[in-house]
């Protein structure tokens, strides 16, 4: 006879489970009763929300599914945004809660809420466990959910009764989903239509998002690119799956994506997109997206298409299949050599002429000319700062990016080649993810280099973290790029709200160095007076190479200009090709 | 007017999240009818929608765990709109429609 609780356990553990992160409380005591001698390594967030971040951290790097736990109420409502993140970037997530013992359900108990109405709009599945009975079944269908299809969050609420109560136990469940009758699924006959598409085209080009990494298909999607050799661009989930060294590859796209992206995406005539949802912060104005072009997406989600614009051609299915089928369908036209000697198909005059100078395309778009970027010059000690970071980064580091506008600069600075090398909250923008995100991503990749880069706002929506960070003694290298403002917020109330700083300013934050030190955690300044020597001072290389070597987790504060912008910027509503250089 | 005729499997909240891709647009669901049939559940929903309100929707539903099957009827088109946002459903990927897009 097992309990609930363990049963749980046991379920978890056949599901591959072998780390969960998680708050005790009162109706999920139970399960942390029997974590003890289960082998189940529970990691103790300091807050639900980091709890769950710190899932999706480590459900992001290893594409294996994260698990959350919380108590019922308030410890459940904590979860909610780290939820909906999940949602939004397609993580792999199983978020288990307490809840009051089934008898008081509905009758407003101690901290009852009802999270399966709650979350019911966040979720990809969810239940509330009735019976004992179905408690393993429920956990092997929630699983199956969590990390099929496209992946999502789930959430199974266990009232502490079932938890408590015991039965016999034979063995985790098996889940078979539902056949539907018409299952929409690309059969082999879309290549040739997309093959004929391609060959009117005479500027196509390809948008890359994060469902070549989520299919495990990256290595297929570049081979495929190499093969077609046209201008190739990413979101910011998609940054890692090109090859940056590609010829053809103009960086992200976008809000803040480079001149080069947001131009060819302006101007081509037939979009390869590969696995996107296109939201607002890709597309701009969705009534001129893409004007000209007629739209393939390759997709695993129906939902995702036709969200802002109707697609032309939908390929639904998983890319890890999709994009071999059409790159062997491709391979059996005729092609055309480039003075490279490149395998390519034929573009047209007018393409070739407007990419006649890759050279300096690619320069804009890989950040050669940082001041394309910043005519002003305020932010470049900070883009210097985050090239000199990632520099010396070694080999498979993993960056995790906070929400604003460091995000948008580690974006644009960003150089790996690494598919799952840079994690950032990027469709709900939820300040605050970066720091418990990292604490999952360490425990995931113990060996790697972890360095998380949040603001100074969102640093501090989850800063008691640093506890976490210190009693697992995790190496994270963090740092804070303080400009002393909301700055996203800031700078789009200079630009769009005749500077109005209505509550941005945080000119009063705490001495973040001798926050970490009550942590016990070592911290350092850098000014960014140190980033105008060009080269650097060695002192400050030096410096910045102890902080990214040290065996233990550092803190490192950037002092960047409180006004310093992130440019190219397409201001919300407007079209790509109208993007904005500078202040006025 | 548009009727959106919706089979289910009639398990935990599979009513709410359908009801719920309405009311998230803020959308007046004008009438809602659900019940059991022979073999499983049927909601046929009544409310005032754009053509990609439509196709969203639709895709939308079709998304949830439990949706086994999604049909509309009473589409009329918006005028002056040349592309479809309301694509078949279930959502046909290319392949047989796939012909129309080279048209």
């Amino acid at each position: 006879m097992l309990r609930g609780a363990e049963i749980v356990l046991q379920c978890l553990r056949a599901e591959g489970v072998d780390l969960v992160f998680g708050y005790p409380g009162g109706a999920i005591m139970p399960l942390y009763d029997a974590l003890e001698g289960s082998g189940m390594r529970h990691v103790l967030t300091r807050h639900e929300q980091g709890a769950v971040f710190a899932a999706e951290g480590y459900a992001r790097v290893t594409g294996k599914v994260g698990v959350a736990i919380a108590t019922s109420g308030p410890g459940a409502t904590n979860l909610v945004t780290g939820i909906a993140d999940a949602k939004m970037d397609s993580v792999p997530l199983v978020c288990i809660t307490g809840q009051v013992r089934s008898p008081l359900i509905g009758t407003d108990a101690f901290q009852e809420t009802d999270v399966f109405g709650v979350t019911l709009s966040l979720t990809k599945w969810s239940r509330l466990v009735r019976t004992l009975d179905e408690l393993p079944a429920v956990i092997a269908e929630g699983f199956h959910w969590a990390r099929s299809g496209r992946p999502g969050p789930v959430v199974i609420d266990i009232p502490t009764d079932i938890l408590k109560a015991t039965r016999e136990f034979s063995g985790a469940a098996k889940f078979t989903p539902h056949a539907r009758p018409a299952d929409a699924k690309a059969d082999g006959g879309f290549t040739d239509t997309v093959v004929a598409l391609l060959q009117q085209s005479q500027r196509p080009v390809a948008l890359v998002g994060a469902g070549a990494k989520l299919s495990g298909a990256v290595s297929e999607l570049r081979q495929l690119l190499d093969y077609l050799n046209i201008p190739t661009f990413a979101t910011v989930h998609g940054l890692g799956a090109v090859a940056q060294e590609s010829p053809y590859y103009l960086g992200m796209v976008g809000m803040h994506g480079t001149r080069a992206a947001n131009m060819a995406l302006h101007e081509t005539d037939m979009l390869l997109v590969f696995g996107a949802r296109l939201d607002d912060r890709v597309t701009g104005d969705p009534g001129r997206f893409a004007p000209h072009a007629r739209i393939v997406h390759f997709e695993i989600d129906p939902a995702q298409l036709d969200r802002v614009r109707p697609c032309d051609l939908p390929v639904i299915g998983d890319l890890a299949e999709t994009i071999p089928a059409f790159h062997a369908e491709l391979r059996k036209i005729p092609i055309h050599s480039t003075s490279s000697g490149q395998a390519s198909r034929k573009t047209g005059e007018t393409w070739g002429t407007q990419f006649s100078d890759w050279s300096e395309w690619r320069a804009v778009a890989c950040g050669a000319e940082r001041r394309e970027s910043d005519p002003r010059g305020l932010a470049q000690p900070t883009m210097r700062f985050l090239d000199e970071l990632f520099s010396r980064l070694p080999q498979d580091s993993v960056v995790i990016a906070d929400v604003g506008q460091h995000q948008m600069w580690a974006a644009q600075r960003y150089r790996s080649n690494s598919p799952r090398g840079f994690i950032t909250s990027g469709g709900l923008g939820a300040m605050g993810f970066a720091l418990p995100a990292a604490v999952g991503v360490q425990l995931a990749k113990p060996e790697a280099c972890v360095l998380c880069v949040s603001g100074d706002g969102g640093f501090q929506m989850n800063i008691q973290e640093l506890a976490t960070v210190h009693r697992l003694g995790l190496p994270i290298k963090m740092v804070i790029v303080d400009n002393k403002y909301l700055g996203m917020v800031r700078q789009w109330q200079q630009l769009f709200y005749q500077r109005n700083y209505a509550e941005t300013d945080l000119s009063d934050n705490p001495d973040f160095v001798e926050i970490a030190k009550a942590y016990k955690i070592h911290g350092w300044h850098l000014n960014e007076n140190t980033m105008v020597e060009d080269p650097v001072a060695s002192e400050t290389g030096n410096l910045i190479e102890k902080f990214l070597r040290s065996p233990q987790p550092e803190l490192l504060v950037f002092d960047c200009h409180p006004e310093a912008n992130v440019f190219p910027m397409v201001p919300a509503g407007a079209a790509l090709s109208e993007m904005v250089f500078e202040e006025e | 007017m548009q009727a959106f005729h919706i089979r289910y499997r009639n398990t935990q909240g599979t009513l709410m999240r359908i009801l719920n891709a309405a009311s998230r647009r803020g959308l007046d669901l004008t009438s809602v009818q659900a019940g059991a049939t022979e073999q499983d559940y049927h909601a046929t929903l009544q409310m005032e929608v754009t053509s990609k309100q439509t196709g969203q929707l639709c895709r939308e539903w079709y998304a949830i765990a439990d949706v086994i099957d999604v049909r509309s009827t009473g589409l009329t088109r918006e005028h002056g709109d040349q592309r479809s946002w309301a694509s078949p459903h279930p959502p046909a990927s290319a392949g047989v429609p796939a012909q129309s897009a080279l048209a």
